[in-house]
């Protein structure tokens, strides 16, 4: 004899529908949410590379000028506060971009390309950049000043905004498996009104009856979550091998990795969890009041 | 006077707008005592019982119950108020799903007495009331005389301090009948408050405790009648 046996729960109607609903859920879910980490973990890996806010190009003249142009400006950089860091965009570098643009034979030296400094503000500092380019046209109205600002906070937007939405979602899925755990406990309740009842009358207190209700949700929802979450799992590495083959860079660090791996083991203990809150919580509303 | 478990004043009452049943029923139950509610089939015997074991709520009047009003009370206080109250219902019900022993063990494991404990509680008793060798049955496989005593062990197990039953012995025969109204007068001495009704005359005569005659609408004490030999 079980405790969680004074109600015949096993042989519910309800039962026989409801592993079926949350096996989706969980199943959409865990993707949800696997994809809601996987927009935070590349937004943070991509913010963290970014280190150059402003671009400075400075026009090629054929005679020594491009090098005296390019000395002053370094020398203005230098001294203007606000400044983390500057660099000088190499040769090879510029190379192994022309390179993967316009193919490996391509000969930067064809080029009068324009000598490239890239700049890194201090975060904590408010920076002039009207200022700086009016020195720096000063020095040569032909400098370019391009700050990289704006397109990456519009890039970031983007992301926030996608990451918010998956999370937004996550929880809507979250809150229909609550909901329909919330209406069939309440459909079971009337479906064994009767023993209900004698259980009332021979003093069982509401919390005795939510138990037997939450013990059988619990395990309901763990088995079928688990489910979800397995299908989701293989979901998850059918795309990964899908964008491996089709040679797409389908971004998967290690702590990514163990994140997800995380998602997909708790996912069901977490969805279990609110499903028998939501199971007690219908039973005391109904016997409460 | 002994101290009073029970108060009902003036209560009535009437399903949806049909007749009223019974109307301005005064009665008190007092610790320890012994009666039966006699009335012909229809006279509400039934439903009397049912206001006291809180599972009807009148039209009128009020009931208390060990001092608490039963319209004022917190539904959360309910339950421990029920667990002061056995109760023998009149269709037994017994739940299906469980055996037998599960059945009578069921207050016990309600009150949150250990599964181990409760099972050798509930034997015992069972044992006591000839169903010893019925522990693992069902109760569809029983005959009618069997559920009643089972039902009789479940709303005694727990010891409680009224006692409510409704026909107890209607289905089964008189030895049997004599038999359980010796359990229920056993109970009774060691304080427990019975209430029972019947209109087996065989028992009222066996057994003269104070009589509640419920007749046209409104409740009549009877006189003791002599103890038949």
């Amino acid at each position: 004899m079980n405790k969680d046996q004074d109600l015949p729960l096993r042989n519910d109607i309800a039962a026989r529908f409801v592993p079926k609903i949350i096996i989706l859920m969980v199943y959409l879910g865990t993707l949800c949410s696997t994809f809601t980490f996987f927009m935070i973990h590349s937004t943070l890996l991509w913010e963290e590379k970014l280190t150059t806010q402003l671009s400075i190009e400075i026009p090629f003249f054929s005679d020594t000028s491009s090098n005296d142009l390019q000395t002053q400006v370094t020398d203005l950089l230098q001294k203007t506060p606000g400044i983390n860091k500057i660099e000088v965009v190499s040769k090879a570098d510029m190379e192994t971009l022309f390179h993967s643009l316009l193919g490996e034979d391509t000969s930067v030296d064809k080029f009068s390309l324009p000598a490239i400094v890239d700049v890194s503000l201090n975060k904590r500092d408010t920076f002039d950049v009207e200022n700086l380019e009016t020195r720096l046209k000063n020095i040569s109205p032909l400098i370019q000043l391009i700050d990289h600002r704006l397109w990456q906070s519009q890039v970031s937007n983007l992301l926030f905004t996608s990451t918010s939405l998956a999370l937004l979602l996550t929880f809507l899925i979250l809150c229909s498996t609550l909901v329909t755990t919330f209406f069939t406990t309440r459909t079971s309740l009337l479906i064994h009104r009767k023993i209900v009842e004698v259980l009332s009358l021979i003093g069982a207190t509401p919390s005795y009856i939510a138990k037997q209700f939450q013990r059988n949700t619990f395990k309901q929802g763990l088995f079928a979550s688990s489910i979800g979450a397995f299908l989701a799992f293989l979901t998850f590495l059918g795309i990964y091998f899908l964008f491996e083959k089709a040679g797409h860079t389908f971004v998967v660090t290690t702590s990514f990795f163990f994140e997800a791996l995380a998602i997909f083991i708790l996912t069901p203990f977490i969805t279990s969890f609110f499903m028998m809150l939501s199971a007690r919580r219908a039973v005391m509303k109904a016997l409460c009041s | 006077m002994s101290e009073v478990i029970g108060e009902l004043l003036g209560v009535g009452h009437q399903y949806d707008e049909g007749p009223e049943i019974f109307k301005g029923v005064s009665f008190y139950i007092e610790k320890g005592s012994f009666h039966f509610i006699t009335g012909q089939s229809g006279s509400g015997k039934s439903s009397l019982l049912k206001i006291l074991y809180l599972g009807l709520k009148p039209k009128w009047g009020s009931v208390k119950l060990f001092g608490e009003d039963t319209f004022q009370i917190k539904p959360t206080l309910l339950p421990l108020l029920r667990q002061k109250i056995g109760v023998v219902f009149q269709e037994f019900n017994l739940l299906d799903h469980l055996t037998v022993i599960d059945n009578v063990s069921l207050p016990l494991r309600v009150r949150g007495v250990d599964i181990k404990r409760s099972y050798k509680h509930a034997g015992e008793l069972l044992e006591w009331v000839g169903l010893g060798d019925c522990l693992k049955a069902y109760p569809p496989s029983l005959s009618g005389g069997q559920k009643q005593r089972a039902a009789i062990a479940r709303a005694i197990i727990t010891r409680p301090q009224l006692l409510l039953a409704d026909e107890p012995t209607g289905n089964v025969d008189d030895e049997m009948a004599s038999k359980l109204l010796c359990l229920f007068e056993e109970l009774n001495k060691s304080g427990t408050a019975v209430l029972i009704t019947t209109h087996n005359q065989r028992i009222l005569k066996k057994f003269p405790y104070p009589q509640l005659a419920l007749r046209e609408g409104t409740v009549f004490q009877l006189p003791v009648e002599k103890k038949a030999s």
